[in-house]
């Protein structure tokens, strides 16, 4: 069985950070507000100073505040929306690869039928009928999210698991006589993971931008602050025309950040899956020293340098010194 | 022949599931606000048009089926119902703002895909030079939202250095129509919203290719490209002429996606596109508008994924064969 | 069919009056000589010799067999002679000199290609040394016509050639491997396997080069195709004189086919012999096994024993001789010292062995001490099909 094993490089481990910043933030932010993030008690439309430190908006209230207690309700749906999707994608793919036939066959169908349905278009249709209540209800939100959102994975997974149906161990477990159910739960559904887990990552991305996004157009309710709501006042009172940068550039570098952290981990478990993708790994210092080039070309294998007459061969304390 | 049969179907199966969520979500909503909507309208359209914004929203009663069957009757013969703020027939507020948007969202995509591409291969073909280090640079962009990369390039491009005219689709010196002077206003207008959508997007296409490359790099028939002796240019295409096919079969998913985000940069833009329309119906709750908006977009990108299909058919002659089998 | 071994006089006939002209530069007799040569996957604390201090000559138009098992660097060894050996590999050690000639059999100057630039690599690419390998499927680009790929390197190594020549080159080239030359026509996904290795054999012969190197070419065919391209092979050597590296862990398929066979074993070579000695008379314990493991195409019957255990890891290699641990021969001095690739009494041939060291123990195993019947005949191709 693979277990998943990130490898460690400066991407990873960068995109690993991020995350765990903005984690922490999710949990500690709200604590750390200095102020009620809707309360109007500050001169309006100033900059940063040391009372506020993004400034405060036309009404008067602290935009850090509203950052810091917005991660929380941006991050909460994101993860929710991205788990329920990851799920469903789950469930459907691997049951669509698992069982095949006509079980394949619609489920299949009804996956590409979502994915070619253009998603944020059909979440603004479904969002628009939905009551306000409902609107400023993470849950809700987070469900339509997933709703729209899980086609994707479930296609990936669904490759995946009729790969692995044809493996060596699931026959073995099928001749044993292994039921169906726990064929899929104890050998398909670990060998999935890192799949799975690429699944996840991809799904939160979408879902932060959703969630974002439907917020920015004002569909889900302006009083819960999230960095879209953040991004929709800014928007409607003209801060970016006006120059108030510490209104809206904020939240849009907290969601890029988010956003480049997941992508981060991602290739790490693309080189995961994929061993091709993984980088040769020797510093630059050792190439050096060795006489090979920082970077091997096809068709033309390197020779160490101790490989070619005339070159003389530095020593490691040359090497050192260099 | 008949991969393009079954993606027809397919798409074909795809607006009929659109079309029916179109019918049945108004129906499965609390609330009646049809009345009320109907009242706002009284005088500015005909009896027909009341009757298809009734359809719609399930106010007649007729039975669920006997009006799914009329309002998909009313759909074939271009009638989207009537705009509620606009009091004009959703159809022809359409027919003047969708070329706006395949216009715009069309042109980013092409040149987002053949640059992104492009700069994709040849990253994956220099692995480990210090191109690597574009990756986590163009990740960032890939991952800020469409509309918020719009908004800051309008601030620093539009408004601070003046570099571009901004807001709207054309100067309002000019006369629309096909002469000289419009047309080179729409271009010099269209030219932010462009860079913007295109540099929001691109970095997908780019790690996308950029991977492929590289898998595509590990394969025999690349190794003896270079075993062949021909030139490194040479060499790279053998490659690249394969790593593109798997971009182009999930163009269709990315369609969705980049439509869905380069709606908000008309919004940011005030670009007269479907997306700025569909802003102002949502806020208006403007619901024949909405439907129809999202029917029209669901339908540009079926046909777009279908374009996707033939360019792939075209380029991979493992799928011509099956076909012909 | 020609007789195979008629002709092998007539080109050592050829060969001898080659080398006795005067009035033109005599190239070497060898195509390629490789002088201590070693290969490592990765390098520092990571590194794994895959290859290790391997010497060898190829004559001009003969046949060089390498055998093994899969692990045993046989592909290391020949990927990084042409530096075609991908990444982590890297060449640690020794030279490989390609004398090459031009289209009229002049000598030009040799090519060291581990030293050679990426420019002066490309241009012996191909219109010296051409390879085949394994799976034709992943060796020919899935997007381009057959045609296209005889007609870019045509294109390439050929520049006076105008389309049409091209073409007709190309056209020449399948009708000489047994193909239709619509085939040009077609992608390779809608030809048969053996269609496609004789598309391989076509593409590697279109510069009539001096070298052709085989990797496994045969393996992933059926038996009677297989046997097809063997006699194919045979007969194209034949007319065209170019050396050829055949790589296989079939040493059977060998003794028909080469002059000489080395045998490798963990990176290393454990025997080398001209085929018709190796094959009647193993010296080396490894070799005998290799033997065992095949069934022979021709001739009595041995009984199938193949080889017990599996090839060391070559990040671990024991001390003394490497093959020790499988070896049905073992004796004390093999768990001690490592065992050097030495030239036998008997002469033309060498082997890496205790057994086999002059004035070692008498007991060197019956079956490891045979005398070789030096009149057989070469089999011939038809009786190797009957």
């Amino acid at each position: 069985m693979r277990t998943l094993r990130l490898p460690r490089s400066p991407k990873v481990l960068l995109g690993l950070g991020i995350l765990t910043f903005f984690i922490i933030m999710t949990v500690i932010g709200p604590w750390l507000a200095p102020y009620n993030p809707s309360a109007t008690d500050f001169l309006p439309n100033t900059g940063p100073s040391a009372h506020h430190w993004l400034g405060t908006t036309s009404l008067g209230q602290d935009i850090f505040s509203q950052l810091l207690v917005g991660a929380r309700a941006t991050m909460v749906v994101a993860l929710l929306a991205g788990l329920v999707a990851t799920a469903l994608s789950m469930t459907i793919g691997v049951a669509a690869g698992y069982l095949g036939g006509y079980t394949d066959d619609g489920l299949s169908l009804l996956s590409n039928v979502f994915l070619a349905i253009p998603g944020l278009p059909l979440l603004i249709v479904i969002d628009s009928y939905l009551p306000v209540n409902s609107r400023s209800n993470a849950f809700v939100i987070g469900l339509v999210i997933s709703l729209t959102g899980w086609a994707w994975g479930a296609r990936v997974l669904r490759a995946q698991t009729m790969s692995l149906r044809n493996r060596d161990f699931v026959e073995a477990a099928r001749i044993i006589g292994e039921k169906r159910w726990r064929i899929m739960l104890s050998e398909i559904a670990p060998n999935l993971l890192p799949v799975l887990a690429s699944s996840l990552l991809f799904t939160v991305l979408y879902a932060i931008g959703a969630y974002v996004t439907l917020a920015y157009i004002g569909l889900t309710s302006t009083s819960v602050w999230n960095w879209g709501t953040i991004l929709y006042w800014a928007q409607s009172n003209n801060a970016p025309l006006s120059n108030e940068w510490y209104w809206f550039v904020p939240p849009g570098i907290c969601i890029a950040l988010v956003g480049t952290g997941l992508a981060l981990v991602n290739f790490g478990i693309d080189e995961f899956i994929n061993p091709r993708l993984r980088a040769a790994g020797l510093t630059s210092k050792q190439r050096r020293s060795l006489g090979l080039p920082r970077r091997v070309r096809l068709g033309f294998t390197p020779v160490l340098r101790s490989a070619r007459p005339g070159v003389v061969a530095p020593t490691n304390a040359q090497a050192a010194s260099q | 022949m008949r991969m393009i049969a079954r993606r027809l179907g397919l798409y074909a199966l795809t607006a009929w599931v659109a079309i029916t969520v179109n019918f049945i979500l108004p129906r499965l909503m609390p609330g009646n606000p049809i009345q009320t909507l109907i009242g706002k309208l009284q005088g500015q359209v005909t009896p027909n048009e009341i009757n298809a914004i009734k359809l719609s929203f399930g106010d007649v009663k007729g039975g669920f089926i006997s009006d799914y069957v009329t309002y998909i009757g009313q759909l074939f013969h271009g009638n989207l119902g009537v705009s509620i703020t606009l009091g004009a027939p959703v159809s022809s507020i359409l027919r003047e703002t969708v070329p706006w948007t395949v216009g715009l969202i069309g042109i980013s995509t092409i040149i987002s895909f053949c640059v992104g591409t492009f700069a994709g291969a040849m990253l994956g073909w220099m692995r480990g030079s210090r191109l690597d280090t574009l990756i986590p640079t163009a990740t960032f962009f890939q991952a800020i939202p469409y509309f918020f990369l719009g908004t800051v390039m309008l601030l620093i491009f539009g408004s601070h250095l003046g570099w571009f005219p901004v807001l709207g689709a054309y100067s309002s010196n000019v006369t629309p129509g096909w002469n000289w002077a419009f047309v080179a206003s729409v271009v010099r207008y269209g030219e932010l919203p462009v860079i913007s959508i295109v540099l929001s997007s691109i970095a997908g296409w780019m790690l996308g290719m950029r991977n492929m490359m590289i898998t595509m790099i590990g394969e025999d028939f690349v190794l003896m490209a270079v075993a062949k002796g021909l030139p490194r240019r040479k060499v790279i295409v053998h490659a690249a002429r394969n790593a593109v096919l798997p971009s182009i079969a999930n163009l269709s998913l990315a369609i969705g996606l980049v439509v869905s985000g380069a709606l908000l940069v008309e919004l940011v833009f005030n670009y007269p596109g479907v997306g700025d329309l569909l802003l102002q119906a949502v806020l208006n709750e403007d619901y024949p508008l909405i439907q129809g908006i999202f029917l029209v977009i669901t339908l540009t990108v079926l046909c777009a994924n279908l374009i996707a299909d033939v360019v792939y058919l075209a380029l991979d002659p493992r799928t011509r064969t099956e076909a012909a089998v | 069919m020609t007789d195979p071994l008629h002709v092998r006089d007539e080109r050592e006939a050829r060969d001898s009056a080659a080398t006795n002209t005067v009035d033109r530069p005599t190239s070497s007799e060898f195509v390629l000589e490789v002088r201590d040569f070693s290969v490592d996957y990765g390098v520092g604390s990571s590194m794994v010799r895959a290859v290790s201090d391997v010497s060898l000559n190829l004559r001009r138009s003969s046949v060089l067999g390498v055998a093994g098992e899969s692990g045993s660097g046989k592909s290391t060894l020949v990927y990084a002679m042409t530096r075609l050996l991908r990444a982590p590999g890297v060449i640690s050690a020794g030279n490989v000199m390609l004398n090459v000639t031009d289209d009229h059999g002049n000598a030009l100057a040799p090519v060291d290609l581990v030293r050679a630039n990426e420019k002066e690599l490309r241009a012996v690419r191909w219109s010296h040394v051409s390879i085949v390998l394994q799976s034709a499927l992943s060796a020919l680009n899935p997007v381009l016509r057959i045609g296209k790929e005889f007609d870019e390197v045509l294109k390439t190594h050929r520049p006076e050639m105008n389309k049409t020549q091209r073409r007709e080159r190309a056209e020449t080239l399948l009708t000489m491997v047994g193909l239709d030359a619509t085939r040009l026509d077609r992608y390779p996904h809608e030809l048969s396997g053996g269609q496609r290795q004789r598309i391989m054999i076509a593409l590697a012969l279109a510069l009539d080069p001096e070298l052709v190197i085989m990797d496994e070419p045969t393996t992933a065919l059926d038996v009677v195709t297989q046997r097809e391209i063997i006699n194919q092979l045979y007969e194209l050597r034949t007319r065209f004189g170019f050396a050829m590296i055949f790589i296989t862990h079939d040493l059977s398929l060998l003794v028909e086919l080469a002059d000489e066979i080395v045998v490798m074993y963990a990176g290393q070579i454990v025997e080398r012999a001209s085929a018709l000695e190796l094959y009647e008379a193993p010296r080396h314990p490894y070799t005998l096994g290799l033997l065992n493991s095949f069934p022979p195409l021709h001739g009595a019957r041995r009984e199938l024993t193949g080889i017990p255990g599996s090839p060391p890891d070559l990040a671990d290699l024991p001390a003394g001789c490497n093959f020790a641990s499988r070896c049905p021969y073992v004796m004390e001095r093999c768990h001690q010292e490592e065992p050097r690739l030495t030239a036998l009494e008997e002469g033309g041939r060498s082997v890496s062995c205790w057994l086999q060291v002059s004035g070692a123990s008498a007991s060197v195993p019956v079956e490891l001490a045979r005398t070789p019947r030096v009149k057989r005949a070469h089999p011939t191709s038809e009786e190797a099909v009957s």
